[in-house]
């Protein structure tokens, strides 16, 4: 599972990671039943401190993200399909909230950004 | 129970001139604590009162309960402690020093021994003597953490150790965490490794506890605000303001540290000193020390 955390951003890195792991399983690279690493390989791999990975698990499985069954490891929990479109467009929103910012400063109006917007998703489509 | 208890802790080492003036730190079992501030704030002398080393003029310390003076034997026995200018005797070898700590401590744990003497990649043949200032920090860093202590002391460990030696250090901590547990309290230059390593984030400043927060807190509330220069959003007029914890007039703007999250400071600026435009943002750890060590208060 890819996660990278970037501890001097100013984002404390539980956050980082709870918010990588609810995007991996908006797009589908993390789907449910599968096992998430234990705190303690994953706290030795990005360098962080063991507390830290449990504290954003915990956080993760009081939102009904993650399942804990006695003796086995961590597990994405099963999402009903509607929660899961809410949480695409939650993850959607997160990234463009910025984009949003940017445009208020620099004076573009809504139609220009959108047509913007637009354009940047043909271009993507195309690549592909 | 603490784990460490400083209550009131005043030392100064010329009369008049306080080094700690005041300072209460309690760390609870299992807590990992960075220890900041600038130099000459006071975080070794702290770390010197907390190991016994040096008296306090006022004040009490008690590790696991225990008077530090009264009980010196009892309290080193569970403590592990690296000082950036530690001395290990210069004519012994590598494997002597390790032999030496195994046998002072009932505790020793040989694997982890083992596993550190590889992951340093240190010659067990060389003499102290004949290490680098890095490679001698290292054997001084197995012998604190391969007794197991229910305590680690760090001051500065990581002080002239390159980018990969610092991140081996880290890593050996984070499985001691990991396996133990270990209650750590470390003073660091490198704040970007006390952002992955600290639970809790101390800052000393002018002999006082100036911030004590959990480092989620710093991160999230805690932020940066810019005051374009205004007759109203002059530095005074921030300072003034309860939350604010400092401030740095630059030519750009005013800077000001709020204990407050980026919209709260943000909507404060504009309650009380009617300045709409400040931009307020959280920071990392560096930029948060910067405003805050180099600025007025």
């Amino acid at each position: 599972m890819l996660i990278v955390v970037n501890p001097s951003s100013g984002v404390p890195v539980f956050r980082q990671v709870m918010d990588q792991v609810r995007f991996h399983i908006a797009s589908g690279l993390l789907e449910p039943g599968d096992e998430l690493p234990p705190t303690r390989s994953l706290s030795a791999e990005l360098g962080v401190n063991p507390m830290t990975i449990s504290k954003a698990y915990n956080l993760l499985e009081r939102d009904g993200v993650l399942e804990r069954r006695p003796g086995r490891p961590l597990v994405v929990a099963k999402l009903d399909p509607t929660d899961l479109d809410l949480e695409k467009l939650d993850q959607l929103r997160a990234s463009l909230a910025d984009a949003a910012r940017a445009a208020h400063q620099l004076g573009v109006d809504t139609r220009e950004a959108v047509r913007v917007f637009r354009e940047l998703l043909e271009c993507d489509d195309k690549e592909k | 129970m603490s784990v460490l208890a400083l209550n009131n802790i005043h030392r100064s080492f010329e009369p008049g001139v306080p080094v700690l003036a005041g300072v209460d730190l309690t760390v609870n079992g299992g807590e990992v604590v960075g220890l900041l501030g600038r130099n000459g704030a006071g975080k070794t002398t702290l770390i010197h009162i907390a190991m016994g080393m040096l008296r306090q003029q006022e004040g009490t310390v008690e590790v696991f309960g225990l008077d530090p003076h009264e009980q010196p034997v009892e309290v080193k026995r569970r403590v592990g402690f690296v000082s950036e200018n530690q001395n290990l005797p210069a004519f012994l070898k590598v494997r002597e020093v390790i032999e030496l700590h195994r046998a002072l401590f009932e505790t020793w744990d040989d694997e982890m021994a083992g596993r550190l003497v590889d992951r340093f990649g240190l010659r067990p043949g060389a003499r102290i003597k004949n290490l680098s200032k890095g490679q001698a920090r290292q054997v001084a860093l197995l012998c604190a953490l391969c007794h197991r202590p229910e305590l680690l002391l760090l001051d500065e460990p990581a002080g002239g150790l390159d980018a990969l030696a610092r991140r081996e250090f880290l890593e050996a901590s984070i499985q001691t965490l990991s396996d133990t547990g270990t209650t750590i309290v470390y003073s660091s230059h490198y704040l970007s490794d006390v952002e992955r390593l600290a639970g809790r984030v101390v800052m000393l400043h002018d002999t006082k506890v100036l911030i004590d927060n959990s480092i989620d807190e710093l991160h999230e509330s805690f932020s940066i605000a810019f005051v374009p220069h205004r007759p109203q959003g002059t530095s005074e007029a921030l300072l003034a303001l309860p939350e604010c914890l400092g401030v740095r007039v630059r030519t750009d703007a005013v800077h000001a540290v709020f204990r407050l999250d980026p919209d709260d400071a943000c909507a404060l600026i504009t309650e009380k000193l009617g300045v709409s435009d400040a931009m307020c943002r959280t920071a990392g750890l560096e930029e948060m020390f910067i405003e805050i060590a180099g600025g007025e208060r």
